[in-house]
């Protein structure tokens, strides 16, 4: 078990880790997830001892770390910037590290040999880093820093510079190939598909801190703020600004710049009262809104198609709904123009909502995973509580 | 605007052909997306419609008149980069009243425009920021709005967002989709990335090696792609190719592949009693078009589970039946388990068949293929 405890981390007087509590677990998989600038490879770089932490404490097993030398905490790191040897072959760099640790010969050719081929980069072996592109190079360091045994792998946006088709696969093999490590992994990464293809469980961070720490499936369901609601998903949330009221004695939420009021039975006791109201926000994940091109008993809501976009298997379609705009993802048969008419489906069936930014409510997921959405208009009393 | 035609157009750099005899018709107000690897030609091809490169042989045609002898200028050709240039002491207003200003119109026309096009970008409400305060996703808005402003003949994109961060790309995705449509140019939008021209274009022109592939429509080209090249290339998670040969089973036509068998999907069963089909083919089928589990039904294989990737909205399961890797698409629920044995049907209407040897599509008769029947369904 790996522990950050409370640890920040300053640069002058720039905070770049703010009281990160972090644990990871034994033969766990663990995806540090943020945009650019969150911390995510400074928090690597703590944890390798590249860098100390300002304060805090990180502990491996219960014994701290800080006074262990970086070569010493038996850590392997991947780099984004590669870092490979330019004089060495690709078969060089590979064996670099099992060569350092006095690995036999023939054992050392199997090994390289077995990597190479996982990463697809078998062809290679005997090029050198100059005569590679940006993403072979990336693959060489990601097969450097996983071919020797290690306590914890450090993986610094591994696939960040790999063309789209190739990360893919090599995604699906570094997945196969972690199951067998019987050893933790760090992975940081901007991209939430990566991290939710790959994770056991996900750290979003931001701006320093952590946001919520989950598996993939808790992270895309149950969001705790806006930010992860909004970072995790393509295409992502539409966040529409709103205010709970009672209409007639029944609570309705009124959804800002457009005229529709929902039944919001499931928000009682959930929004705050008091002289200040907070800030309400709710979005739907853009493939839990049913749409239509007429009205129907699901889809009631009229709106207006803003641009829509093919996607082969789906239509990405971006909606004005009064001055608000919402996207949708629509199954890949229907054609939408500009400015047709759309009508679509929403409710607490389908709604996330946010008070200053927190999330207090999400719709109900069945066991199988899958949002319920029940047989109902948005303007039938009947409720489907969380 | 204008209807921009390539007739045969070739370029040579010494003794390397970057473009082999290209022809395509772009209609007037048409979206065209030239797609490719690098190294397709797709830049040398925009580059001498936009007459910063010489053709080396054939003809490029502007509403029906050559343009090839035309200096770039004479072309009334805007171009939009990556990398937009904006000038950073001046407003938002003076960068996009800049191209106006140097070809002297009219206060008032100027002014009238620069709102106009600022309002269908949907930066009217930064016109009077400097660019320096802008974010990078607003600066490229304003670089895009400012070649637009100049009304021109014909609109080129040169991967205008192919490095802008994730989330920002789909939101310029949609603003340059609506600019298009709101304006009615001519735009030819130059990319490596599958996903950009599918969510832009009308019509995508797919490039390899200098030749064009296949000129259709989003649709035309993830359901009914002309060769195995532009099957693989389109399309994400990508489709699954594999060979297979014509074979008798039971008195039936399949296709087969060491110990799996497939039934010949019906679409294709004219060609069989015609005889017309090749005996070796390579099977197209896309992650989104196998059943699954329970619902697979007659005809299924049995395939061994080797990674699940849960990515929320989809699963993509990566398995193996014998030694044939398969990808496949799955809703959320129902996760299936590493090892595990899970049966995969093809969705007969969906698979596509091409011929070994020359990689070509082989065409159903028409009407046979899914969205034909869908697009009839339409009308």
């Amino acid at each position: 078990m790996l522990e950050l405890d409370s640890v920040v981390k300053l640069f002058g007087t720039t905070v770049a880790i703010s009281g990160v509590e972090l644990s990871v677990r034994d033969h766990e998989y663990l995806v540090i997830l943020g945009p650019a600038g969150a911390g995510k490879s400074t928090t690597l770089r703590l944890i390798a001892g590249l860098t100390k932490p300002t304060r805090g404490d990180i502990r491996v097993d219960g014994r701290s770390l800080l006074s262990v030398a970086p070569e010493h905490r038996d850590v392997s790191m991947v780099f984004e910037n590669y870092a490979l040897y330019p004089q060495r072959t690709v078969f060089g760099n590979l064996s670099f590290p099992l060569e350092a640790r006095r690995v036999s010969r023939p054992e050392i050719k199997r090994r390289v040999e077995s990597m190479a081929s996982s990463l697809l980069i078998d062809s290679l072996l005997d090029r050198r880093p100059g005569a590679l592109s940006g993403g072979q190079r990336q693959r060489v360091a990601l097969g450097r820093g996983l071919i020797r045994d290690a306590t914890v792998y450090l993986l610094d946006e591994p696939l960040s510079h790999l063309d789209a088709r190739i990360r893919q696969d090599v995604r699906v093999q570094l997945k196969a190939m972690s199951v067998d490590l019987q050893s933790m992994v760090i992975h940081v990464t901007q991209d939430y598909r990566e991290a939710m293809s790959l994770a056991d469980r996900i750290a979003v961070l931001n701006q320093g801190r952590i946001q919520q720490v989950g598996t993939p499936d808790e992270v895309y369901a149950e969001p705790v703020n806006e930010f992860v609601a909004t970072f995790v998903g393509d295409p992502p949330m539409s966040l529409l600004d709103a205010t709970f009221v009672h209409e007639n004695g029944r609570p309705v939420l009124k959804v800002a710049g457009t005229n529709i009021s929902l039944p919001a039975d499931e928000l009682v006791g959930l929004v705050a009262n008091g002289p200040t109201p907070p800030v309400l926000r709710v979005a739907a994940r853009p493939t839990d809104v049913p749409v239509s091109a007429t009205e129907t008993k699901e889809c009631c809501i009229p709106a207006q198609v803003y641009v829509s976009e093919s996607h082969g298997y789906r239509n990405i379609v971006t909606i004005k709904l009064g001055d608000a705009t919402i996207r949708v993802a629509a199954p890949p048969k229907q054609i939408w123009r500009v400015n047709d008419p759309i009508w679509l489906g929403l409710g607490m069936y389908n709604l996330h909502a946010f008070a200053n930014g927190k999330a207090i409510y999400h719709p109900s997921v069945s066991a199988a995973g899958e949002t319920i959405r029940p047989q109902r208009s948005f303007t039938a009393a009947s409720t489907t509580g969380n | 605007m204008a209807t921009v035609g390539l007739e045969d157009v070739w370029k040579r750099y010494g003794k390397v052909e970057a473009v082999k005899g290209i022809s395509m018709e772009i209609l007037d107000g048409e979206f065209v997306a030239l797609l490719g690897p690098s190294g397709c030609g797709k830049t040398s091809t925009m580059r001498m419609i936009a007459g910063l490169e010489e053709i080396s042989a054939g003809d490029i045609r502007f509403d029906g008149k050559s343009v090839i002898d035309r200096p770039p200028r004479a072309r009334n050709v805007a171009m939009a980069f990556e990398n937009y240039a904006l000038y950073p002491t001046l407003s938002v207003y003076e960068n996009l009243a800049f191209p106006a200003r140097a070809a002297h119109w009219p206060n008032d026309r100027i002014d009238k425009r620069v709102r106009e096009v600022a309002s269908i970008a949907a930066i009217d409400k930064l016109l009077d920021r400097r660019t320096s305060e802008l974010s990078s996703g607003q600066a490229q808005m304003v670089g895009l709005a400012r070649a637009l402003v100049r009304e021109p003949t014909v609109f080129l994109l040169d991967e205008p967002i192919s490095h802008v961060d994730a989330r920002l790309r789909i939101d310029m995705r949609t603003y340059i989709k609506r600019l298009q449509v709101e304006l009615g140019y001519t735009m030819v939008l130059v990319t490596h990335d599958q996903e950009d021209a599918m969510a832009l274009a009308d019509r995508i022109a797919v490039m390899a090696d200098g030749r064009l592939r296949q000129l259709g429509t989003p649709a035309e080209v993830y359901d009914h792609p002309e060769d195995t090249f532009v099957a693989n290339f389109i399309g994400s998670p990508p489709i699954n190719l594999f060979d297979c040969e014509i074979a008798q089973a039971g008195g039936k036509t399949v296709l087969r592949r060491d110990s799996l068998t497939f039934d010949m999907p019906d679409q294709f069963l004219p060609l069989v009693a015609a005889g017309t089909l090749p005996g070796n083919v390579t099977v197209g089928v896309r992650p989104f078009h196998l059943t699954a589990g329970a619902g697979a039904g007659h005809g299924a294989i049995a395939a061994r589970v080797v990674v699940v990737e849960p990515l929320g909205d989809m699963e993509i399961v990566t398995a193996e039946a014998g030694n044939l890797p398969i990808q496949v698409v799955i809703p959320p629920g129902n996760r299936p388990k590493r090892d595990e044995t899970m049966q995969l049907a093809l969705e007969p209407e969906y698979v596509l068949l091409f011929d070994r040897e020359s990689k070509q599509a082989i065409h159903a008769p028409s009407g046979g293929s899914a969205t034909a029947r869908a697009a009839a369904a339409l009308v």
